[in-house]
């Protein structure tokens, strides 16, 4: 059985940063799409939120949001608020955005490739950021770029500074990007898939990192990954995202021990573990609905094992056929939209609302244990697990240069 | 789904049928070396020896995984042995015969029993062809079906692959990554091959999607009985799907084993480190985790002996143990360490360790 959240040792009244219903839309030729809808979740000082989802459940452009970086048109904000300390950041003019970006919240990209520019040395890169937020002299821009270069590992940051970013390997770069962002020592880093281009070996040593920075510097982390072993390892809360929703949202050990959501619990099934050799792998039927044309009801009814389960001994009246790819079958009616697909902003027909299943645990399912009974809360949780589970490094052996 | 095997059986193969007991492929000492070029006349001046003499069988019907992470080699292994790479050297025997001898039609008769399967869905598949023209176009050029003979062949493909059969007349960028990948395979499995080099098949696709491709693929070979060479850079993914693991690093094998063998028992130091980097789906992880070291070095300038040794942590533990003029103190990266001497001086060669037979591995510490 899971243990009980862990209540936060440390004390903040507030939340560093919260979302509060959350919309985003793009205008396409199409009509709009919307790819962020009523997104709640809070982050505290020092607290790791993982969000996770597949490509196209909103993850990464509720991240972009955050630091307002939508290109606007096509994208906008149809509603919702974002603050940070208290302060809506959406109400902010662009100047003081810009002293927010960086300084306050750094972000970190997938690509460590294309996120560089080929042209400036590493050294020119970190301290432009550094020179941008900080009142220093360029001499002192290059001290705090070496300290940050040194901060993340690099071996002989004196000379890498000199060095083009081609000269570098992926995890090199990625270590760079890291410094940047850390430079500015900001109170959040939105880090968005940082190791999924990385090799393991490589990935585990930039985890590594960023955690031991982060006992450092008490910052707090948006994690941003489809990779559930990076979540169970790095986490302390977990967002699941489907279809532009939160789906389920609670701590890392309900969310492992405790699933409540069907689409969380496919995805946790169909993940290879390590010595479970050759046990036939549970997928979940069907695929990722595009965000142009997302079924009515509950979004997942489509492609969910649970609708189909309790369909088949319900009562056929409580039923009803639906047809998704090359597939029919029946579901169970609630989950699906009573009617055609509605307006934006209107709360969907037959689309379950995100509840409290149990304390610190939100779930948006009709048929999760305790839907019936749960209320309807803003979804916050401020636990940070005390014990991070910390690999034991048997041979931390430094930088290598190469 | 048995109309496809059937409707798909080959005519006689242009090669004898391999002696029971027999390895499907033998690939021996197999190497791949890349010139590097300097200079006005792009003089030869060193290689890249991106594959350097790897051995290893692969059974009818089963599957042997080929791990490392990215530049060890195991891309161009496969690539290698389907000749889409020019050999620098070594020997491929497919089904009794020495596929490196064979030229023109006899090579092309071969080569259908021999397929692939691409990492990236999309530039895999020609966008300006139809999947029906896609998938049946190996048909029409091993002569075997055409017309509506090959339609309907391209139709039970589809549907073996769970794809609509109407699907054939669409065109790639119609469909999303992982049916691009079910189309992938329907190609590969066409003319009914005997062995199918599958590189990277999942890790461009999404979770949910990987382990419907991973089921679909298993499905295949236990209808069809083809063997499988599985690379991938994700241990879990590999052990899951292998009967049997090989480990490469910088070009060679380091590691061979049974895949429950190799995750229970792992003899190499890479190969530990490589399972214990996996970060598992589970908050509460028991395993210990070996952090390596740096990068892996550019194979055009590999470490002298063990290739593994900069990065090696049991070659530091025993050089504490070791009697120091067994040792040798070396500077990496700034830091000096010691390390045995044995290991800088000369590379191990594979061998047999302690634990099931042909757990083999290349490695002078572990026994």
């Amino acid at each position: 059985m899971a243990p009980p959240p862990i209540p936060r040792p440390v004390t903040a009244a507030r939340p560093l940063l919260e979302l509060r219903d959350l919309n985003v839309a793009f205008e396409t030729s199409r009509g709009l799409v919307r790819p962020v809808q009523d997104v709640s979740y809070s982050i505290y000082p020092g607290q790791t939120l993982a969000v996770v989802g597949e490509s196209g459940c909103g993850k990464s452009v509720t991240a972009l949001s955050i630091l307002r970086l939508i290109p606007s048109p096509p994208g906008k904000v149809l509603g919702g608020q974002i603050l940070f300390e208290g302060r809506d950041l959406l109400a902010l003019s662009e100047r003081e955005m810009q002293s927010v970006r960086g300084r306050d919240i750094a972000m970190i990209f997938q690509e460590p490739m294309t996120s560089l520019n080929p042209v400036y040395t590493i050294g020119d890169q970190i301290a432009e950021a550094v020179m941008l937020h900080q009142k220093v002299s360029a001499r002192q821009g290059y001290e705090i770029a070496e300290q940050a270069m040194k901060d993340v590992g690099i071996a002989d940051p004196g000379r890498r500074l000199h060095e083009y970013p081609h000269q570098m390997s992926g995890g090199m770069r990625q270590r760079v990007m890291i410094a940047m962002a850390l430079s500015c020592k900001p109170k959040l880093l939105i880090a968005d898939e940082p190791t999924t281009a990385l090799d393991v070996t490589i990935q585990a040593q930039i985890l590594e990192l960023l955690r031991k920075l982060q006992r450092e510097t008490g910052m707090a982390m948006l994690l941003i990954t489809h990779d559930l072993g990076v979540v169970a390892e790095n986490a302390d809360a977990v967002a699941v995202m489907y279809a532009s929703r939160v789906v389920e949202y609670a701590t890392v050990e309900q969310i492992f021990d405790r699933p409540q959501h069907p689409y969380t619990e496919g995805l946790l099934k169909s993940v290879p573990k390590l010595g479970a050799h050759a046990q036939r792998l549970v997928s979940i039927p069907g695929m990722v609905p595009n965000p142009s044309n997302f079924p009515g009801g509950c979004k997942f009814h489509t492609r969910c094992p649970r609708t189909r389960e309790l369909a088949a001994r319900a009562n056929p009246a409580e039923t009803v056929e639906v047809r998704s790819g090359d597939e029919t079958f029946r579901v169970m009616a609630r989950c699906t939209a009573a009617g055609p697909r509605v307006v934006p902003q209107a709360p969907t027909a037959g689309e379950p609302e995100l509840r409290e299943e149990s304390q610190g645990h939100w779930a948006r399912c009709h048929y999760a244990e305790n839907f019936e009974k749960a209320p309807v809360t803003r979804p916050d949780l401020a636990n940070k697990r005390e014990v991070t589970p910390e690999a034991v490094v048997v041979a931390e052996l430094g930088a290598v240069t190469l | 789904m048995d109309s496809v095997s059937s409707t798909l059986t080959t005519p006689a193969t242009p090669t004898s049928p391999s002696p029971s007991g027999a390895p499907l492929l033998r690939v021996r000492d197999l190497r791949t070396w890349f010139p590097i070029k300097r200079g006005l006349f792009q003089t030869t001046v060193g290689h890249v020896k991106a594959v350097d003499g790897v051995s290893f069988d692969v059974h009818a019907g089963k599957t042997l995984g080929l791990v490392g992470e990215s530049g060890c080699g195991k891309t161009t292994v496969g690539r290698t042995i389907l000749r889409l790479i020019p050999a620098t050297g070594g020997e491929v025997i497919f089904k009794g015969q020495d596929f490196y001898k064979y030229r023109g039609a006899e090579l092309r008769r071969l080569r259908r029993h021999m397929q692939i399967i691409f990492q990236d869905p999309v530039s895999s598949l020609n966008p300006r062809m139809t999947v029906g023209n896609i998938i049946g176009e190996p048909l029409t050029v091993h002569g075997i079906a055409t017309g509506a003979d090959r339609d309907d062949r391209v139709a039970s493909l589809l549907h073996r692959v769970g794809l609509d059969p109407a699907y054939a007349s669409r065109y790639p960028h119609e469909f999303s990554g992982g049916q691009r990948q079910r189309i992938g395979i329907a190609r590969a499995i066409a003319l009914s091959p005997d062995f199918i080099v599958c590189d990277e098949p999942v890790s461009a696709l999404d979770v949910s999607i990987q382990s419907q491709v991973l089921n679909l693929l298993d499905d295949i070979q236990k209808e069809l009985g083809i063997a499988y060479l599985f690379i991938a850079h994700n241990l879990a993914v590999v052990e899951h799907f292998s009967d049997e693991i090989a480990v490469m690093y910088l070009g060679r094998i380091v590691e061979k084993a049974g895949s429950v063998e190799l995750y229970a028992n792992p003899k190499h130091p890479y190969t530990m480190a490589l399972l214990s980097a996996i970060p598992e789906p589970d908050p509460r992880p028991r395993k210990r985790r070996i952090v390596l070291s740096g990068e892996v070095p550019s194979p055009s300038n590999p470490p002298t002996g063990c290739p593994f040794h900069p990065r090696c942590h049991v070659t530091r533990d025993a050089a504490k143990q070791a009697n120091a003029s067994e040792t040798v103190e070396l500077t990496i990266g700034g830091r000096s360490e010691r390390v045995l001497s044995k290991c800088v001086r000369e590379c191990p060669p594979l061998e047999q360790k302690q634990g099931e037979t042909g757990h083999v591995a290349a490695c002078w510490v572990t026994q």
